[in-house]
């Protein structure tokens, strides 16, 4: 099970996120949803060590993260928001790298990379450089890579971006999937529908604070509100959107 | 007067058209490519280092021309076909360096596409941004050593005005002349080469010309007399040498060129005619017809697979290390130009050497062995280790951060590796090949021995306080001086070689002197090895990829509320 207490982040004494507390347990599917700027991708860089926490700890299996790091790394997967990979590599260099990092063994990451990349109908592109790849592309990387180690903590940041409606549907079953497998799956997604439609439970952050955690059902209940998409509006946004775009039309057209 | 001079530039400048303005300026800051440099580099103060370097060769020649004037006659000649071969080895080098800058990119075709820019306003900032480069380089190369020359040389008041503004002339020709030759090779490339296989072909292009250029200041001989200028054996040296084309045309129009060499100068203006109607018109046809094509070429070029051509480079780690760094060095422009800077020095010394061995019998194990591959192996090792300190993609750094499952001191062995692959392996190779021309072999052999031991200390001495991994961060270029720091490698690299080989050539001959020497070496090998891997166990690796963490208050909704000063970001020189 993956736990945050009291996590925070300040930059420069503004508070990113603040005193965020959580938990992803094995075999769920847990939805992490928050306007831009309210502090998911930075949760999700201090879930996976990239930035340091300001206050608070993170738990993995009931072990502090930073006790054995590379423990934890070893058992986790991770899409980032964004899709930057090392351009002058091809698909297979770029994972084969990263199975050579993660040390995994030649011939069966080589088989493991193979079988990837047809699933992901990457095959035919496979030796091409990853500077041609289109968006949806390099995201299937991503994927690949995260995945090829067979983690028990897949964290998902955005990871439906730049996917085509039949990849993003064979996604959405690998997520349920892997929790299905026993494996700990924390995913944030902009797209409410999807989270709606496959997490067992959903956390919204607001302005860097945990403003929701629970399942969907419930949420729906208390909230006496008929869809994620309506909780998450009420919840996490501030603006009278029509009045917005219809000021965004004034001035452009001014 | 300065403030003077650079009003009337401003308002010069603001004649110029806004659209023009703004391309030229973000044309000028792109022909050094953002992601090489630091994320705190500045980059006119970069340039301005590099300018610096060459106003300290101009100022070198300047003053050792006035201080030590070679005595008047042929001397004279082969100084200024020397001037004139430095002059084209600088202008070449930086038009190799600036390859595509000139020639419209993907980047411009899907970003000024759109907008409502001609593409002769793009085609003119372009040009104009790497004019101002090659500009900066010559005047800063020249200023000092062509009025030396005019004061020496020119012989009275006329005759120095005569000489100052024939030399100056001359440079420029020159310069038009080498920059025209590369920007008309690619522009025929782009033109006639179906888009994939040109890019292919650039790549190749980029080194020949980078090895023509040097070859052709280091292996060609000088023409100091009058007999030998006129000597048919030299004939097609004449024929074909830039050099002494411009070297005419300077004498010329100096008034100074015996008239059997008339057909020489000919040749130069025949040239810089040739050469600036190929450019221009292939470079006009590029805009015109490329930056469409370009949109319009499918992204995916399939490539081939190359796993099974490479081997594994020792253990996993290693080999992704090892592969990784090959990878970048050979596809990467920019860090395959950078290492080429560092190995044009060394394939310049193994050309010299080269030169020898064809011409002259073989010789006795002496400095002329033991200098010149200790000064190669120092290029080249501090050459890469310094291309490793440029990141190749700083965002795409968190997949090594999350996949490092192992300690750091395997990280920096990974990096001893490679620097071992590509660096010392390569020189032990080219010096075993040139010890050939010395005798006796076993003498040759046993100093490529020693050549191994030194380029192990080299890479131990390169790995100090280098806790990254290869091509993820950088303090250099744009965060220190780097012309400090060429003139006081270059100076050590020297003087190192200079010891090392006076004491070498004396213990070859004295086997119980070179089992001493070879001791001492491997020793100090060991010794930084220890102190190397000793550091490693308590190192933490580094990684630069977002700035530090600095949010400023612009304190725009108060103007009584003043901003938050901003948290001192990482130590520069960490």
């Amino acid at each position: 099970m993956l736990e945050l207490q009291r996590v925070s982040k300040h930059f420069s004494g503004i508070p990113a996120v603040d005193n965020v507390s959580f938990s992803a347990r094995p075999g769920q599917v847990t939805g992490y949803l928050g306007p831009n700027g309210s502090g998911k991708s930075t949760t999700i860089k201090m879930i996976t060590g990239l930035i340091e926490m300001t206050a608070g700890q993170i738990l993995f299996d009931g072990k502090l993260i930073e006790d054995d790091i590379i423990s934890y790394k070893r058992r986790m997967g991770y899409v980032p928001e964004e899709p930057h990979l090392y351009n002058h590599l091809s698909g297979t260099e770029y994972l084969t790298m990263v199975a050579d990092l993660r040390g995994l063994p030649a011939r069966s990451a080589s088989e493991r990379i193979d079988g990837m990349l047809r699933l992901l109908s990457l095959y035919d592109d496979r030796h091409a450089g990853i500077a041609g790849y289109s968006k949806g592309m390099r995201q299937k990387i991503l994927i690949a890579a995260a995945l090829m180690h067979n983690p028990d903590l897949v964290l998902l940041d955005e990871p439906f971006s730049g996917l085509d409606v039949g990849s993003a549907l064979v996604l959405r079953s690998l997520i349920t999937e892997l929790a299905a497998r026993g494996k700990v799956v924390l995913f944030s997604s902009h797209e409410l529908d999807t989270v709606e439609r496959i997490s067992d439970r959903v956390v919204i952050l607001h302005h860097g604070k945990v403003v929701a955690d629970d399942s969907i059902e419930r949420l729906r209940s208390l909230m006496e509100l008929p869809t994620l998409e309506a909780i998450f509006s009420q919840l996490a946004v501030e603006h009278d959107t029509d009045s917005m775009a219809r000021q965004l039309a004034d001035l452009i057209h001014a | 007067m300065r403030e003077l001079i650079a009003r009337r530039l401003h308002s010069w400048a603001l004649r110029l058209p806004l659209d023009f303005r703004v391309l030229h300026r973000q044309f000028l800051l792109r022909v050094i490519d953002l992601e090489a440099l630091s994320i705190e580099a500045d980059i006119p103060s970069y340039l301005g280092q590099f300018a610096g370097i060459l106003i300290m060769i101009s100022l070198c020649h300047g003053f050792g021309l006035m201080f030590f004037p070679p005595p008047p006659g042929p001397e004279t000649w082969s100084y200024e076909q020397a001037r004139i071969a430095d002059l084209q080895l600088v202008i070449g080098l930086c038009a190799v360096l600036m390859w595509d800058a000139t020639f419209p990119d993907k980047r411009d075709a899907m970003v000024l596409g759109p907008l409502p820019v001609l593409p002769r306003t793009i085609l003119l900032a372009k040009l104009a941004a790497s004019s101002s480069v090659l500009g900066i380089a010559l005047i800063a190369l020249n200023f000092a050593s062509a009025a030396a020359m005019s004061i020496i040389f020119g012989g009275g008041s006329n005759g120095m005005v005569r000489f100052f503004l024939g030399w100056w002339f001359t440079l420029l020709a020159s310069s038009a002349f080498l920059y025209g030759a590369v920007l008309a090779i690619q522009g025929l490339g782009a033109l006639f080469l179906p888009r994939k296989l040109f890019l292919r072909v650039s790549a190749i292009l980029q080194l020949t010309a980078f090895g023509a250029i040097l070859a052709g200041r280091f292996l060609q001989p000088w023409l100091a007399t009058f007999s030998e200028l006129t000597n048919p054996a030299y004939h097609a040296l004449l024929a074909w040498s830039p050099t002494f084309w411009f070297f005419a045309l300077f004498n010329h129009i100096n008034g100074t060129l015996p008239r059997e060499l008339q057909w020489v100068a000919n040749r130069a203006w025949i040239a810089l005619g040739l050469v600036l109607i190929a450019s221009l018109s292939s470079l006009a046809l590029c805009y015109l017809r490329t930056m469409k094509n370009t949109v319009e070429q499918p992204d995916l070029d399939p490539g081939a697979s190359s796993i099974s051509l490479l081997p594994r480079l020792g253990s996993s780690l290693q080999s992704a290390i090892a592969l990784f760094c090959f990878r970048s060095i050979t596809r990467s422009r920019q860090h395959r130009v950078a290492l080429a800077f560092y190995w044009s020095i060394v394939f310049a010394i193994a050309l010299s050497m080269a030169r020898s061995m064809i011409t002259d019998p073989p010789e006795p194990v002496s400095n002329g062995l033991i200098m010149p591959t200790i000064l190669m192996m120092g290029f080249a090792v501090v050459g890469l280790r310094s291309v490793f300190s440029l990141p190749v993609s700083l965002k795409a750094n968190w997949v090594l951060r999350t996949t490092q499952l192992r300690p750091t001191s395997n990280y920096i062995a990974a990096t001893r590796r490679s620097l071992q692959l590509f660096g010392v392996f390569p020189i032990l190779l080219v010096s075993a090949a040139l010890s050939y021309h010395f005798r006796p072999l076993s003498h040759a052999f046993q100093h490529v021995a020693f050549l191994a031991v030194f380029g192990c200390i080299l890479v131990e001495l390169s790995l100090m306080k280098f806790d990254k991994v290869p091509f993820t961060c950088s303090f250099m270029p744009g965060k220190t001086n780097i012309q400090v720091i060429f003139w006081g490698a270059a100076f050590v690299c020297i003087i190192l070689a200079l010891l090392f080989g006076a004491y070498e050539t004396q213990a070859l001959a004295h086997p119980k002197q070179y089992a001493i020497l070879l001791a001492w070496s491997i020793a100090a090998a060991v010794g930084l090895w220890t102190f190397n891997r000793l550091h490693a166990r308590t190192a933490v690796l580094y990684y630069e990829e977002v700035l530090p963490e600095v949010i400023i208050r612009l304190g725009l909704t108060s103007l009584a509320t003043s901003p938050a000063p901003p948290k001192p970001g990482p130590d520069p020189l960490y």
